[in-house]
């Protein structure tokens, strides 16, 4: 009999402690180094570029952890800093980490600059999937919209409206659609109704009423009424189903009629897009000044609220309301990384709270932004819902010197339930605005002093914004060379056109533009106003309003020459479908209902007659 | 080179030894847990410890291992198969995880990730399969391989190196 060999190595309980107690030590050395290649590969991942952390400092015992040196690359402009940080401080409460959770009590950020350089390029070379997802969605979005271009050169040509190919117009195909729709309504009621044949049956009931009408009760007796009374609601009941099919065709045109009827509004409708579609292959430019604003300005609009739309997003991402479980790219390794589903616990804390955080920004440069500024946060968590308190920011201008004199920036995300609430204002006064290059104009917008005001509210998933910049000392400079003159120059030229638009703007010194965003936060519209464009608007309507006028007049003659015989067509057809509907099938109906009263009628004063009141079967 | 040379010797051995091919079958399934599933994980300090301190044969862990590395690799998305089907797809474990997720210390073991779960649990599922297509494939080669290889140079040049008497500490 063998000996049943032992279950447990007892003499292992020394080296594995050892080798426990070794990881311990080696987790211990290296726990700065996890920390800080933890943030870089998360932050990396966030950001869609290269973020870079020079040194991080955890002390357990005190429970903080300071980092220095961050650099968040633009993944926009690889050379460039989107933010850096000399040193932030971090207090964590340390017993939730069991938990993986990171509970903060207080930030301190010092030294923050925003567009610093960077000495090596930030860009990844192969971006993980899902990286800066949200960026290039809203890319997307912006090379989705169209700015509309504005083109003044070729004005002065003859417009040649033979190129407007009629194989593009709509309309010509709308319009047969209709007629043919009609033609073969109307062939398919007629064939109908000659099948029903209700005229020898409108006749016979015609003369049955002729017969009832010379009836006389006394003389017929009982019987003879009876048997009159008989055959007329015999006929009454003939008439009646005949009247019942006749409504059902009736009512079958009428709908049929109604939809053919829409057809030829659409005709019309089509009719105006063609005339609009042809002036749009002329390229002809608008002269109101709400579509020559977002001509003007569209470009600068777009780079202006891309980045709100990227924060507004990335805030959705990762502070969702409700306590859904939540999907993330799972951590980086050698194998594949797989999903990490986060499950928030009704009763549990959230996996990340910022209860406060303090920071001193300083914008470097010479910047329309430079300065120093101070921020304040209160209630980050990664599940509002738990946390039970909306997130606020706050910034305000700084004791330095330089920089904005009114810096009032709030902003509150109220994520704790559906839908998410997220409102920002900001209102920044008194410091040099960007300038613009507008290459719509030729030339350059040197904004000067003034104020900026966002408000944004975003309710679920409907978003609305509006952004403003005033003020009252702009001034221009053509984008190349000396200004541009009219002189010698013919109508349409590119000379021409730039000197026009010179002239037009170029003594505006009180500028003020207004860009807005609605819809949906997915698929924002945008619109932008400006007195700019008005001016421009006055300016093009007086030089070359006659032009665009003669141009249009032609273009729409000619759209309409292409296509009115097909319209007329459609409408001769549809109108012989209303005749159709109202003679033969409405008429007919009309006289059984004429006949249908008169029988009954006859019947009633038959039988009312018969001597000592009496009643026939089938009387009521 | 050394220590390829002593993994290689302590496997030969393993094979060969005196354990039982319970316990080198048994070694073989825990250490694939290690080859299957992330090697940086919690559940995997417990099977190191289990290794240590239950008596299966080290080299035998150490074969297992080794053999299950490409495997893990290669069989990547079917974990992730598995675990999304029981951490996204199965509404009705969602209180099930919610509860592991929100434990302290187990929220450490990553069982919220799909390949974790899925790679834990695939190997947790094909462990007895494992155990005995190994037992059986021990028992195999002692009686036919080995009589053969024994008669090797090499193979005896590796038994009695000293590396030997480092692999007999962890004898079963």
């Amino acid at each position: 009999m063998t000996a049943r060999p032992k279950l447990f190595r007892w003499q292992a309980i020394v080296p594995l402690s050892l080798l426990l107690l070794l990881l311990a030590v080696g987790a211990w050395l290296f726990l700065d180094t996890i920390v800080e290649r933890g943030i870089e590969d998360s932050a990396t991942f966030l950001v869609g570029a290269q973020v870079d952390l020079a040194s991080a400092d955890v002390r357990i015992g005190d429970g903080s952890v300071t980092l220095r040196g961050l650099q968040v690359t633009n993944p926009d402009a690889p050379m460039t800093n989107l933010v850096q940080a000399d040193e932030i401080v971090v207090n964590i409460r340390m017993e939730p980490l069991l938990e993986r959770k990171l509970h903060v009590d207080t930030v301190g950020i010092r030294g923050v600059r925003f567009g610093t350089p960077r000495e090596t390029s930030g860009a990844l070379e192969n971006p993980p999937a899902g990286a800066g997802r949200i960026r290039r969605e809203i890319d997307a979005w912006a090379d989705r919209m169209r700015i509309p271009p504005l083109s003044l050169e070729g004005l002065g040509q003859a417009i040649n409206v033979d190129a407007v190919d009629p194989d593009s117009l709509r309309t010509v195909a709308q319009a047969q659609l209709a007629r043919a729709q009609a033609d073969s309504m109307r062939e398919s009621w007629t064939a109908r109704l000659v099948a029903l044949d209700p005229r020898p049956r409108i006749d016979s009931a015609g003369a049955l009423v002729e017969r009832l009408q010379a009836a006389d009760p006394a003389r017929l007796g009982v019987t003879g009424v009876t048997q009159l009374a008989a055959d007329a609601r015999g006929t009454l009941q003939d008439v009646q189903r005949l009247q019942a099919q006749i409504t059902s065709l009736d009512s079958a045109a009428r709908n049929g009629l109604a939809v053919v009827t829409a057809q030829l509004d659409a005709v019309a409708d089509a009719q105006a897009a063609d005339v609009r579609y042809a002036l749009g292959t002329l390229r002809l430019p608008s002269l109101e000044g709400p579509q020559l604003s977002p001509a003007i300005f569209g470009d600068a609009a777009l780079d202006w609220i891309q980045p709100v739309l990227y924060w507004i997003r990335l805030a959705e991402e990762y502070l969702p309301p409700g306590l859904d479980p939540r999907r993330y790219a799972g951590p980086k390794r050698t194998r594949a990384s797989g999903t990490t589903v986060v499950f928030p616990d009704r009763d549990a804390a959230p996996r990340l709270v910022l209860g406060h955080a303090d920071a001193d920004l300083a914008i470097g440069g010479e910047g329309v932004a430079a300065g120093s500024y101070r921020a304040r946060v209160t209630g980050l968590s990664s599940a509002p819902a738990l946390y039970g308190r909306p997130m606020t920011l706050e910034v305000g201008r700084g004791d330095a010197v330089r920089g904005p004199r009114d810096v009032r920036a709030f902003a509150m995300l109220d994520h704790v339930s559906t839908p998410i609430r997220d409102s920002l204002d900001v209102v920044v006064s008194g410091f040099a605005l960007p300038s613009l290059e507008l290459d719509a104009l030729g030339a350059r917008l040197l904004l000067g002093e003034g104020t900026t005001a966002l408000r944004l509210r975003r309710a679920g998933d409907r978003i609305e914004a509006r952004w403003s910049w005033r003020t009252p000392a702009a001034s221009w400079e053509p984008l190349q060379g000396a200004p541009p003159t009219a002189e010698g120059a013919a109508i349409g030229s590119r000379a021409w056109a730039e000197a026009l638009l010179w002239d037009a703007v170029s003594g505006i010194r009180d500028v003020g533009i207004e860009v807005r965003i609605g819809g949906t936060i997915q698929q924002p519209s945008l619109g932008v106003s400006s007195n700019v464009g008005d001016a421009v608007a006055r300016s093009l309507q007086r030089v070359v309003g006659r032009e665009v006028e003669r141009a249009e007049r032609e273009v729409r003659e000619r759209v309409n020459a292409l296509v009115q015989a097909e319209v007329d067509r459609a409408e001769v057809a549809v109108a012989a479908l209303q005749t159709t509907v109202a003679d033969r099938i409405g008429a007919p109906l009309a006289e059984l209902g004429d006949v249908q009263a008169l029988i009954e009628n006859e019947i009633r004063r038959l039988t009312g007659r018969l001597p000592g009141g009496l009643r026939i079967p089938g009387d009521r | 080179m050394f220590t390829i040379l002593k993994i290689v010797q302590s496997l030969v051995k393993a094979l060969n030894s005196e354990a039982t091919p319970n316990q080198v079958a048994a070694g073989f399934v825990l250490g694939a847990a290690l080859g299957l599933t992330p090697l940086v994980s919690l559940h995997n300090l417990i099977v190191v410890a289990a290794i240590a301190l239950f008596r299966v044969t080290v080299p035998g862990a150490i074969l297992g291992w080794l053999v299950t590395i490409p495997l893990g690799f290669l069989l990547d998305p079917v974990f992730d198969a598995v675990g999304r089907a029981l951490l996204i797809d199965a509404d009705g474990l969602t209180p099930l995880w919610t509860t592991v997720t929100n434990t302290p210390v187990l929220s450490l073991a990553n069982l919220n990730n799909t390949i974790v779960l899925g790679s834990l649990l695939t190997w947790a599922a094909v462990g007895l399969p494992l155990f005995v297509i190994a037992r059986v494939g021990i028992l195999q080669y002692r009686r036919h391989v080995y009589p053969r290889i024994a008669t090797w140079r090499v193979f005896r040049v590796l038994k009695a190196s000293k590396a030997y008497n480092v692999y007999r500490m962890f004898r079963p």
